[in-house]
């Protein structure tokens, strides 16, 4: 089972619709597909494959830290640990913690020697699967509106998806990922054997593909670059970027207005174009 | 007492940040004496929570007052809950800012 990954650090370039074109084009060679919508804020996966997500097939848990206030010595250890600046503490008071700014780390209960800091399991998310074609399933993590820090949930529909993907063996595994290099892009792409980075020649596509380079560099991760509406803009825009990270464009797909229309009605599946 | 003034600069002549949790300095005085030491802010460039992070510096030099342009939700509630009077919307030098409070000008 070969592990893909679609990103590409801008938003807008085309990952979802990409991740899908691949997807067709591995089925239609007979090939078992599962594709895993990690863009968990906002999926979409579902809308441009015509489908509907119905009843959840698992509920995603995070732990978050709530004090036990008889334990607390107040010694400020958990808000000087806090790298998420989610812990505060006026001196020789008790530590309050901003949930909105917690991702979930459990880095605070770790490192308390009174043990005063408890886990407390919370409803995050949901994943939810469809089965596309006899041979393309889609998995789709989906955060709860308002949840600031959604990596959790990326990490958990990975789990759910590997577990999947052990029942079903497919011979591809694709991770649509979600625009940018934070926590759920980062949780996306671990443990990968290939990301391809989706951009466009413009300015910001290049200047986003750097960061994801970098990214997919610090991660240990292979990248190749599938370039976008590739005959708009100006190529010459994102080549310092391939130098850079001495990594080639596998695939250049030009503007399609009869893409756009299908993207816009929801039907690319079986749409053909790489 | 105690102040803390959001400043965009290390000195007295510093404008005073519109931010406060990405505010580049804090300039701790005391009122009566004017003596003041500034600090740098490190959490001026945190990916998130710049508010909770600065307010804990200023939590930590035991300030009772601060003074900025504009504070956050976030660092709003915390420095409230430790007891740290908030006085925003405040523009132009620290040293005029000092002179305004120390009238009881600035509330």
């Amino acid at each position: 089972m070969k592990k893909l990954v679609v990103s590409g650090g801008k938003g807008g370039v085309g990952k979802s619709t990409i991740a899908i074109l691949f997807a067709n084009k591995f089925t239609k060679e007979g090939k078992k597909v599962l594709l895993c919508d990690c863009d968990v804020e906002c999926p979409n996966d579902y809308l441009l494959l015509g489908q509907k997500l119905k009843k959840s097939a698992e509920k995603v848990y995070a732990e978050f830290p709530k004090l036990n206030k008889k334990k607390c010595k107040k010694c400020g250890l958990c808000a000087k640990t806090c790298r998420s600046n989610a812990i505060f503490q006026t001196p020789g008071k008790y530590p309050i913690f901003i949930k909105d700014l917690c991702s979930a780390c459990g880095a605070c209960w770790i490192i308390c020697p009174q043990k005063a800091i408890e886990p407390q399991t919370e409803e995050i998310g949901q994943v939810f699967v469809n089965r596309v074609k006899n041979n393309f399933w889609l998995v789709t993590g989906s955060a709860k509106a308002g949840l600031e820090e959604t990596g959790p949930v990326v990490t958990q529909t990975k789990k759910f998806v590997l577990k999947l993907a052990k029942k079903i063996k497919p011979d591809f595994l694709l991770f649509d990922t979600a625009p940018g290099t934070h926590c759920p892009v980062i949780s996306a792409i671990l443990d990968c054997d290939l990301v391809y980075c989706v951009t466009e020649p413009t300015p910001m596509g290049a200047y986003d593909l750097n960061l994801i380079l970098d990214l997919c560099q610090k991660l240990k991760v292979p990248a190749k670059i599938i370039l976008n509406q590739a005959d708009l803009g100006d190529k010459r825009k994102i080549l310092p970027a391939l130098k850079k990270f001495k990594v080639k464009i596998e695939k250049e797909i030009p503007y399609s207005k009869r893409l756009v229309e299908a993207y816009s009605k929801g039907q690319l599946l079986n749409f053909e174009l790489l | 007492m105690k102040i803390c003034i959001a400043t965009t600069g290390p000195d007295l002549g510093s404008q005073i940040s519109p931010v406060f949790g990405r505010a580049p300095y804090f300039l701790i005085i005391d009122s009566e004496t004017e003596e003041f030491k500034s600090i740098e802010n490190k959490s001026a460039q945190a990916f998130r929570g710049a508010g909770i992070a600065a307010a804990q510096t200023v939590a930590n030099e035991k300030a009772e007052v601060v003074i900025t342009g504009m504070v956050g939700p976030n660092a709003q509630m915390v420095l409230e809950q430790s007891g740290i009077k908030v006085i925003s919307g405040v523009s132009g030098t620290a040293k005029e800012a000092l002179e305004k409070f120390k009238k009881g000008e600035l509330k």
